[in-house]
């Protein structure tokens, strides 16, 4: 072999080994990262399933010795677990419902009708988006129960109603991009606004329409300070009790039952996400920038 | 409007009674003008009677509360004026705090949206399992605050939790990670632990930045690192600058600090590290723990103007360096 037919061949394989080294490395930091990111959550479910000795034991005990799969059903029985859940689910489905409605009707206003003071509102819109909502919900609270609303579902009511800036931003981006001809054969036709945009427009966001809701009720779900402030220990949601309600009557509190009952209480919200995915997914990204 | 537009109006009586007169082509444009604008304030009547009731009443009652001592009970609450504005700037956990919530963002913020960026660009790489590794990396930002605080507080408990299990196994000693100082840099795990948010964001804008400029730059001859810093970070500045200024707000509105805390009162302020004592626990502590409505409605305001002038300068300072690719107006 000579050296000029012995170059080029070498340096084929060269680059391929580097090729593959650099995608070893890429899969290997990929992994790990991803083992990393799943690591708490697999903690929490191998907490779920460990004794109280082993969960105090030092040094750690990696392992449970037997899975106490049991700890499951006693985090069930030993808070009104369901009635809890329930308390989330209807708050969850009350705003989701009304706030996806509202946040539409408000995007369309935004998206397809024209008024003076129409670009100031936008950017009081855009604003307030900005606007921490700690800041106002500590006061909202105290006005809340002057008016009689604490220990009430009505605010969640109140905010569904009054459309959420991130989502009707969502769905004004949605709606403006709809072509105009669909609205100009309607009002030809005699219809007003409200039944174009029910009849026309709101069929044909599906999309739009379940990423909002699916949005808006992984917040509700995952709201702690708003229940936690509003709501007595009775009417409160599954994140309040989660946090405060696994404790024995001298007041610790029971981690093993409080690992169990968080799994129970996230597992439904990873589920949600990983089925609706895709639109889940395109609503967060639209948001974000476009 | 066309002559068949036109015609088909006066075929339905209905239609021409509602636009209020003959359908002659420049009336009708008058009023269905005045329509449109009756239209726009009907469908975002909502959204400003809301906006209205549920945010500017309690803010400015919250501005009249911060001249005042009212604390909730006690009858005989007064008119202080500034008082409150000066004790506040005279307590020394006001400046604390402050400072930690500052540092906090700072961290937190930065390094998860490097975080992000990183991730976003390896799994937009031809990879097998893309979409796994997405989903899977993206998982834990929906993971709600209070599973997340426990998981953290699982995963860090100074005696059984996995993280001194590791370092007692290499030899280093148990650390107590929930306790001061250690605390911040479990609370800013828990912020990177979400960097999956970012990463979805910058992706989206990643698949829009156009193949062409990529190849141009590969023939030209730029490295990999130039490519990122010369064509993918500029083409993702909105994108950067929307997750600065959103990251920003959620790190001073954390409630993390509070589900990191051991359980203890039902409010668990006390029981916070000094290390975690942001500026949102010192407004907690006087709320609940104290029931300084208040003072605490002046510390909620000087942080909304802090805010608001944070926020103000970013975009300043950022409106030369931020590309905007697409005039989104013109987009549609």
């Amino acid at each position: 072999m000579t050296a000029t037919s012995l170059q080029p061949k070498s340096l084929t394989t060269d680059a391929r080994v580097r090729v593959r080294a650099k995608r070893l490395v890429l899969y290997t930091i990929l992994v790990s990262v991803t083992g990393l990111f799943l690591g708490p959550f697999g903690w929490l479910i191998l907490s779920g399933l460990k004794t109280q000795g082993e969960l105090a034991a030092s040094p750690v005990h990696w392992l449970p010795d037997v899975f106490q799969w049991h700890n499951f059903a006693d985090a069930f029985h030993q808070i009104d677990f369901l009635g809890y859940a329930r308390n989330s689910l209807v708050i969850a489905l009350i705003y989701a419902t009304l706030v996806t409605l509202s946040s539409a009707w408000v995007g369309f206003g935004f998206a397809r009708l024209d008024a003076p003071g129409k670009k100031v509102l936008f950017g009081v819109l855009l604003g307030s988006m900005m606007l921490p909502q700690m800041v106002t919900l500590l006061p909202t609270y105290l006005i809340f129960a002057k008016v009689g609303m604490v220990d009430t579902y009505w605010p969640w009511v109140l905010w569904g109603l009054s459309a959420a800036p991130y989502l009707v931003f969502l769905f004004r981006q949605f709606f403006a991009g709809m072509p105009r001809e669909l609205e100009e054969a309607a009002i030809v036709d005699g219809c007003g606004y409200a039944t174009i945009f029910w009849r026309i427009f709101l069929p044909q966001s599906w999309p739009v329409l379940s990423a909002s809701f699916i949005i808006a009720f992984t917040w509700t779900w995952g709201d702690y300070i708003a229940p936690q402030l509003l709501l007595s220990t009775d009417r409160t949601t599954l994140a309040v009790a989660v946090m405060t309600a696994y404790v024995n009557d001298g007041g610790t509190p029971v981690p093993e039952l409080q690992a169990a009952a968080s799994v129970m209480y996230v597992v439904p919200i990873l589920l949600i996400f990983l089925i609706a995915q895709r639109g889940f997914v395109a609503g967060m990204s639209t948001s974000g920038l476009k | 409007m066309t002559v068949d537009q036109i015609s088909s109006v006066a075929d339905r009586p209905d239609a021409a009674a509602r636009a209020g007169r003959a359908p002659a082509v420049g009336g009708s444009r008058t009023s269905m003008t005045a329509r449109r604008h009756r239209a726009f304030y009907m469908f975002t009547s909502p959204w400003i009677i809301g906006f209205l009731l549920l945010t500017v009443t309690p803010m400015v009652y919250a501005l009249w509360l911060s001249f005042t001592t009212f604390d909730g009970i006690s009858p005989n609450w007064k008119y202080v004026g500034l008082g409150n504005y000066r004790e506040l700037l005279n307590d020394p956990v006001t400046w604390d705090s402050l400072g930690r919530a500052g540092l906090f963002a700072l961290t937190s913020v930065p390094l998860s949206i490097i975080a992000g960026l990183v991730l976003a660009v390896l799994v937009n790489r031809p990879i097998k399992a893309r979409g796994l590794f997405r989903t899977l990396l993206y998982l834990p930002a929906v993971v709600p605050p209070v599973g997340a605080g426990l998981a953290f507080k699982l995963l860090f408990d100074q005696n059984s939790g996995a993280s001194n299990g590791v370092l007692t196994f290499f030899g280093f000693d148990a650390v107590g990670w929930l306790a001061d100082p250690y605390a911040r840099y479990v609370l800013l795990m828990t912020v990177l632990w979400g960097a999956g948010n970012v990463m979805i964001i910058s992706l989206a804008g990643l698949q829009d930045v156009p193949r062409e400029l990529h190849e141009a730059a590969r023939i030209d001859g730029a490295s990999a690192w130039r490519t990122f810093r010369s064509i993918t970070v500029p083409l993702l500045s909105p994108v950067l600058l929307f997750q600065t200024v959103t990251g920003m707000i959620a790190s001073v509105q954390t409630i993390m600090p509070l589900l990191l805390a051991p359980l203890g009162d039902t409010s668990g302020i006390t029981t916070v590290p000094q290390s975690n004592y942001l500026y949102m626990m010192h407004v907690f502590a006087q709320y609940f723990a104290l029931g300084r409505y208040g003072y605490a409605s002046a510390l909620l305001w000087v942080l909304f103007v802090l805010i608001l002038a944070v926020t103000g300068l970013i975009f300043k300072f950022t409106s030369g360096a931020v590309f905007y690719n697409v005039d989104p107006e013109a987009k549609k």
